[in-house]
């Protein structure tokens, strides 16, 4: 099968009554577990996969992915309202959508993300697309060493991520390495900060720690603050303006097309290095539209790029981390994983069998994403309305009601009652930052990324030897890069620093 | 999942009322399976041999009990914690799972922490599968036999964490036949390990033959050294790790310490309860694991995805796991050391 053909096939299934009934359901199912903080792509998979059985190979895939590919839309609407993000890949979204719900525009930025994660995935899945006759090829790519180098450019973004000064960043960054220490050492076997304990000898679930840091430090600010969610406005935004600002946020998405297939691209690039995820593509993705703005200051106080570009790039990922799981069968994820044990329930065989023979099922799954994430940006401006009037709601009946469906969130993932101890934890750690001025962002990316860092530089130290950094030439080329942003941002922060001397 | 929990918990409220003293009435293991539910414990996550032939097998033995099994996920450990709490779980019968059963060995006989059950104490229900153990060579290299392998220099091996079974493997076999050869740790998955041998940063690798098997196919690996005595399919005309050894200086004591490690593979994924259930449930639990893994449909949706059945009923899988258990000190000490990484 030529890949014109399998295209063609691809499209014409995709269509069609039996499989595209299945894509709407999986879409919708996804959008709600997005909604529903703690809840991510991963767990809307593993329980989609329990209905493969007496599926169809078209119409299950459509199924299982279109409910991981709207997980993100689902996330980022729930990031913006109510300042709880669905999963780590919504977290960089916390950074501007909900300063932008407190000016008023929470229809702008729901409309903006909408859009972005529709142009975001459109991106990626058409790159997967485009490298089906070199995606083994460009698996391969990424090792140990170059993982490494590209796991520590994105730690570098820390430095720009917060609008809280240099220093404290710093500080939150390295916490959150330390926080991805605990646990038993994978490579000595020691543990780590574990004080004992076997819950910790896993070391610390992602989901529970975002929910703590932000949707429970969230709340006890709101609680102790009083109140609604939605700070500066006296009332709602009505659903005639609602609807208007969702437009203009669609229409802002399309315009800054620029920043949008950046971010994408980026998306896309980091979902292709496994073990990485869509939380570290979207900081970065977001560190990089403040980098490259002109009014770098107005970031973290509602400016519309801030979401256009971690929504596009979270979304962008699908894409790239689809693609060592199609050419190898190596997953690169735990949904990736859960996706392996659908295809393999369906009868489909990953690697150079579905490169050559099936072809039309890789098509069935790039506009499935496409697709999938269409309805979910049309079916979650529908959940605009109805959900931003409840950002108006008093503190003493939101709290509760949040709270319980983030503790429920907390516990869903694992089916562990430490996990809602963890999320309470952050959350009061969470809510110190928050006032003290710490960049949680910052914290958790160190978090996200430590694992990926340490576990790589072992891994090129014992492959590759003391310099794998400038012996090879991808490392060294994005060691360069890697040097040559840092040694910007110094230089930077320098200038910054004379000029408010001067005008001090 | 509220209303399971609600059914479940109106299940239980029903129980008590009818187990409230003197309504005690026998009923025949029959009865008390119909309808109820039982907890089948995967101590991975979703995704992976074990969950896959976990879903695969449940709606049979919802057929030949009567009951319906719900599948929990609960990974952490490297597979302790599930294994754990199916052994700390109530005997009803209501209460099962899954386990690695040679990962769940190793870790008891070094005393890890974390290894709070005893696998001779498990009531086995039978064995799913043995883990035949296989070691592939990345395509990129070149190499081709076991023969060429050992004339090719120092070769990197990668494994997963330290004491997991793919660094077990290698280096116990690498120490039994003196290979020339770098065992890199600290890979995440064994996936992981295999992302790494098609980038030709390592050599080769040990695994599962399940797990081994779609990278086979597709022609990304091939085999060139197993622990199966009696190979057929596509470990026909590769040689096992007893041909190797016969050819030694020392076949005898090669022989022993091999026959310990093939030992932990046979007692593969067994099917297991926790102990104390009463006798008739056990029983009728092992007669329908036993129906359920010769259903033909089952067979031939297993057939279907490649997923190998090695059937064992659950007094041979005690047996099994009994003996696996059951070392002389010198290769006892050796297997340890393997485990904490000091060989």
């Amino acid at each position: 099968m030529t890949i014109i053909e399998g295209m063609m096939s691809g499209f014409v299934q995709s269509i069609s009554l039996g499989v595209l009934a299945y894509l709407v359901i999986g879409a919708l199912f996804g959008l709600v577990i997005g909604v529903i903080p703690g809840l991510s792509g991963h767990f809307a998979m593993a329980m989609a996969v329990t209905f493969l059985y007496s599926m169809e190979p078209g119409a299950g895939i459509a199924f299982i992915l279109g409910a991981h590919a709207t997980v993100a839309q689902g996330g980022g609407l729930t990031a913006i309202l109510f300042s709880t993000p669905g999963t780590g890949q919504n977290a960089a979204t916390l950074l501007d959508g909900p300063p932008m719900r407190d000016n008023g525009q929470a229809g702008l930025a729901v409309g903006a993300a909408m859009a972005s994660c529709f142009l975001g995935a459109t991106f990626g899945a058409i790159v997967l697309g485009l490298l089906i006759p070199v995606l083994r090829e460009v698996v391969l790519f990424f090792g140990p060493p170059e993982v490494f180098v590209l796991a520590f450019l994105a730690l570098t973004f820390v430095a720009v991520l917060g609008k809280e000064d240099m220093t404290r960043s710093l500080i939150a960054a390295l916490l959150g390495l330390l926080l991805a220490m605990i646990g038993v050492d994978n490579v000595t076997n020691t543990h780590r900060f574990t004080m004992g304990s076997d819950r910790l000898a896993d070391g610390l679930s992602l989901v529970p720690v975002i929910l703590g840091l932000f949707a429970v430090a969230e709340m006890i600010d709101l609680w102790t603050r009083g109140g609604a969610l939605a700070r500066h406005t006296s009332r709602p935004l009505s659903a005639r303006d609602t609807q208007k600002q969702i437009f203009q946020g669609i229409g802002l998405a399309f315009r800054k097309w620029w920043l949008v297939l950046r971010c994408s691209a980026i998306g896309t690039t980091m979902g292709l290095i496994p073990g990485l995820g869509s939380a570290p593509a979207a900081f970065v993705a977001y560190g990089h539209a403040k980098q490259t703005a002109k009014d770098k200051e107005s970031f973290g106080k509602g400016n519309v790029e801030g979401v256009i570009a971690p929504e596009a790039s979270n979304d962008a990922v699908e894409g790239g981390a689809l693609a060592s799981t199609i050419a190898f069968g190596i997953p690169g994820s735990s949904s990736m994983a859960i996706l392996l044990s659908g295809l393999f329930i369906l009868g489909l065989e990953t690697g150079p069998q579905m490169l050559n023979d099936n072809v039309d099922i890789i098509f069935i799954m790039i506009f499935t994403i496409i697709l999938g994430n269409l309805i979910g940006t049309v079916v979650g401006m529908f959940l605009v309305n109805p959900l931003s009037r409840a950002t108006s709601i008093r503190a003493e009946i939101m709290v509760p009601v949040l709270m319980a469906i983030i503790v429920t969130g907390a516990y869903a993932g694992d089916r562990s009652l430490f996990d809602i101890g963890v999320a309470l934890v952050f959350g009061v750690l969470g809510y110190l930052m928050k006032i003290l001025n710490y960049s949680r962002a910052a914290m958790l990316i160190g978090f996200v990324l430590g694992f990926a860092v340490e576990k790589n530089l072992y891994l090129a130290l014992l492959l590759d030897g003391p310099w794998f950094i400038v012996a090879e030439p991808i490392p060294r080329a994005l060691t360069i890069i890697t040097v040559a942003f840092l040694g910007w941002n110094v230089l930077a922060i320098r200038r910054d620093r004379r000029r408010t001397k001067y005008h001090g | 999942m509220r209303r399971t929990f609600l059914k479940g918990f109106a299940a239980l409220l029903t129980g008590a009322v009818l187990a409230a003293p003197g309504a005690v009435v026998a009923e025949t293991p029959a009865e008390f399976y119909q309808g109820k539910a039982i907890k089948w414990i995967v101590p991975y996550k979703p995704g992976g041999g074990y969950d896959e032939y976990s879903r695969l097998l449940a709606p049979y033995m919802e057929k030949y009990t009567g009951a319906r099994v719900d599948i929990v996920n609960m990974p952490g450990s490297g597979g302790m914690k599930g294994a754990v709490e199916i052994f700390n779980s109530p005997s009803d019968g209501l209460h099962i799972g899954i386990i690695n059963g040679s990962a769940m060995i190793t870790n008891e006989l070094a005393g890890i922490e974390g290894a709070d059950y005893k696998v001779a104490d498990y009531n086995f229900l039978g064995r799913i599968v043995a883990d035949t153990r296989v070691m592939v060579v990345g395509k990129g290299t070149g190499i081709t036999s076991y023969e060429e392998f050992m004339n090719a220099g120092t070769k990197v091996i990668g494994a997963t964490g330290l004491g997991g079974s793919t660094y077990v493997d290698a280096v116990i076999v690498g120490d039994v036949f003196g290979m020339d050869q770098k065992v890199v740790h600290g890979f995440n998955s064994s996936s992981d390990i295999r992302a790494a041998m098609a980038r030709g940063d390592v050599h080769g690798m040990w695994g599962s033959l399940g797990s081994a098997m779609k990278g086979i196919k597709a022609g990304d690996h091939m085999v060139i050294l197993h622990s199966e005595m009696n190979p057929s399919g596509p470990l026909e005309g590769i040689p096992s790790v007893y041909d190797v050894a016969k050819m030694s200086d020392d076949p005898d004591g090669q022989a022993k310490i091999l026959t310990a490690w093939e030992g932990l593979s046979a007692v593969g994924r067994p099917v297991a309860a926790p102990p104390g259930v009463p006798e008739d449930r056990l029983a009728y639990l092992r007669e329908a694991f036993a129906k359920a893994m010769a259903d033909p449909e089952f067979t031939a949706k297993a057939a279907e995805g490649g997923r190998d059945l090695a059937f064992k009923d659950g007094d041979a899988t005690a047996a099994i796991a009994r003996a696996a258990t059951d070392l002389d000190d010198k290769t006892r000490a050796l297997f340890i050391a393997a485990i904490k990484g000091e060989l």
